[in-house]
């Protein structure tokens, strides 16, 4: 199962994705190298959810082909598991499990998914919640907890699993203003700590300060890909600059 | 109470656990039934849902009084089965209760939003452990209430059985009546009965209710 170090964690080859006769994404091709931080951006509707949703088989696809970790993604091939297993995904809306408490939350899949004992799992969930700052809320129902809080303990839900590559879609866009940052503080911690990362946001800021690439999608393409200071300061398609003007100037 | 009455209260005493037996046996039988034809109509297969709406469509809107006839006359004919007045009774409180159970676990199933299911198959989960772990425990909570409304509608459909001549409550009473001749009474007395039965499953419903609400 171990691959080359040099190949890429994700490689996407010439994706198509419709929904009926609705082309959502036109032929992305992308590489994502381990380590490496990438901020998607682009106009609602332009595929960037999907885009993700693809990676880890939520979604079936149409052409081309994924490979993570050198493994094709088969959305309907039982090996689907295995690969979700070592992809983490964050939503905007969170989706905790709210009739289970922040730290069942944390421990569910690894105990009931990898078999790992309890004890273990339960252990490492404490060192989770140190590290997304929570521990004082490891027993506290979802419905209990601030939006910037509930996003917290998905975070740890997902690293509960040791994942290889972390998925984040509009991790920030359901929150309240002031809960955003502790979001955002974490999330360049992960960064820091040379995680894989895939990041849908238009915190332009965090792009410029945590991203090693930004994308920028449109019409279910890749319009420009580039590091995230260079496209901030000079972006060459004029749709870009019309979307990045859109977003830092309000 | 009048004594003539008041002497046959072992009568209706019976009457009322074979009442509650009876409609419990249909409400577990119908729950465990109404599960798989509830599990069938949300099935990925449109034919196996079709099936399932046929079967909840049907039993839903058929009179429970037709099913008693038709178990314990139809059947019997139909396939030779000696039934007793039980086991057809038991038979066609079990049909009309899956019917209804299947539609409380369909909405209960439906109650739980995408974003669980996507949560849940995201961190590698199969379908029936998303199902045991994360899907059927919240849909449990959305179920409860309308299961309490199934089990008082079955049993109230219960005293229908009396018509194929088994004892159950209203039976009880309508034999006392005949061998009493008081009727006004008897009857009070059944309602009143009935009454106190559901009224407390309500307030155990209620009770099971607020013990499974998540903390707010
Ligand atoms: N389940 C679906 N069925 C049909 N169309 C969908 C579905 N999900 C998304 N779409 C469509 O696909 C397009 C891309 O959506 P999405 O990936 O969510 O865009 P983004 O995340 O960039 O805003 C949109 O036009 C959206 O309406
Ligand atoms: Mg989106």
């Amino acid at each position: 199962m171990s691959t080359d170090p040099s190949s890429p964690v994700l490689r996407i080859e010439g994706l198509v994705k419709r929904y009926g006769p609705h082309l959502v994404i036109d032929g992305v091709d992308l590489d994502v190298a381990a380590g490496q931080v990438v901020v998607f951006v682009g106009p609602s509707g332009t595929g960037k959810s999907t885009l993700l949703r693809c990676v880890n088989g939520l979604e079936d696809i149409q052409g081309g082909r994924i490979l993570f970790e050198g493994q094709p993604v088969l959305s309907r091939s039982s090996a689907i598991h295995a690969v979700r297993r070592r992809i983490g995904m964050i939503f905007q809306g969170f989706n905790l499990y709210p009739h289970l408490t922040a730290l069942q939350n944390v421990t569910l899949a690894p105990v009931k998914v990898l078999g790992e004992p309890a004890k273990d799992v339960e252990e490492r969930a404490r060192g989770l919640f140190r590290k997304v700052r929570l521990e004082h809320r490891a027993h506290a129902f979802p419905s209990q907890l601030s939006g910037g809080e509930q996003q917290r303990v998905a975070i740890a839900r997902a690293l509960a699993m040791n994942p290889h590559l972390l998925m984040f879609d509009e991790p920030t866009s359901a929150l309240d203003p002031e809960t955003v940052g502790d979001v955002l503080a974490v999330m360049e911690d992960l960064a820091r700590e040379g995680r894989t990362m895939l990041v849908v946001t238009h915190e332009i800021g965090f792009a410029r300060h945590v991203g090693d690439r930004m994308i920028f999608m449109d019409g279910g393409k890749i319009v420009e890909d580039r590091p995230p200071e260079e496209m901030i300061a000079s972006p060459e398609n004029p749709r870009t600059r019309q979307f990045l003007g859109s977003i830092l100037h309000h | 109470m009048s004594p003539q009455v008041a002497a046959y209260w072992y009568v209706f005493l019976k009457g009322v656990g074979i009442t509650l037996w009876i409609s419990w046996l249909a409400l577990i039988l119908g729950g465990v039934v109404g599960l798989v034809i509830g599990l069938l109509r949300i099935a990925p297969w449109a034919i196996v849902r079709w099936a399932a709406i046929v079967y909840i469509e049907v039993f839903r809107s058929v009179p429970p009084l037709v099913l008693f006839f038709g178990c314990f006359y139809g059947l019997s004919f139909a396939m030779k089965l000696d039934l007793s007045p039980f086991s057809a009774a038991t038979i066609a409180l079990t049909l009309t209760a899956s019917a209804l159970m299947a539609e409380v676990v369909r909405a209960g199933i439906e109650s739980v939003t995408r974003g669980q299911w996507e949560a849940a198959l995201s961190q590698g989960m199969t379908y029936p452990q998303v199902f045991r772990y994360v899907i059927w425990p919240q849909a449990i909570r959305v179920m409860l209430p309308p299961s309490v409304g199934v089990y008082i509608s079955t049993l109230k459909d219960s005293s229908l059985a009396s018509i194929i001549g088994y004892v159950e409550l209203t039976k009880s009473g309508l034999l006392v009546r005949e061998s009493t001749g008081i009727s006004f009474e008897v009857l009070l007395i059944i309602a009143i009965l009935y009454f106190i039965i559901n009224y407390s499953i309500s307030l155990v419903g209620t009770a099971l209710e607020r013990r499974f609400k998540y903390v707010h």
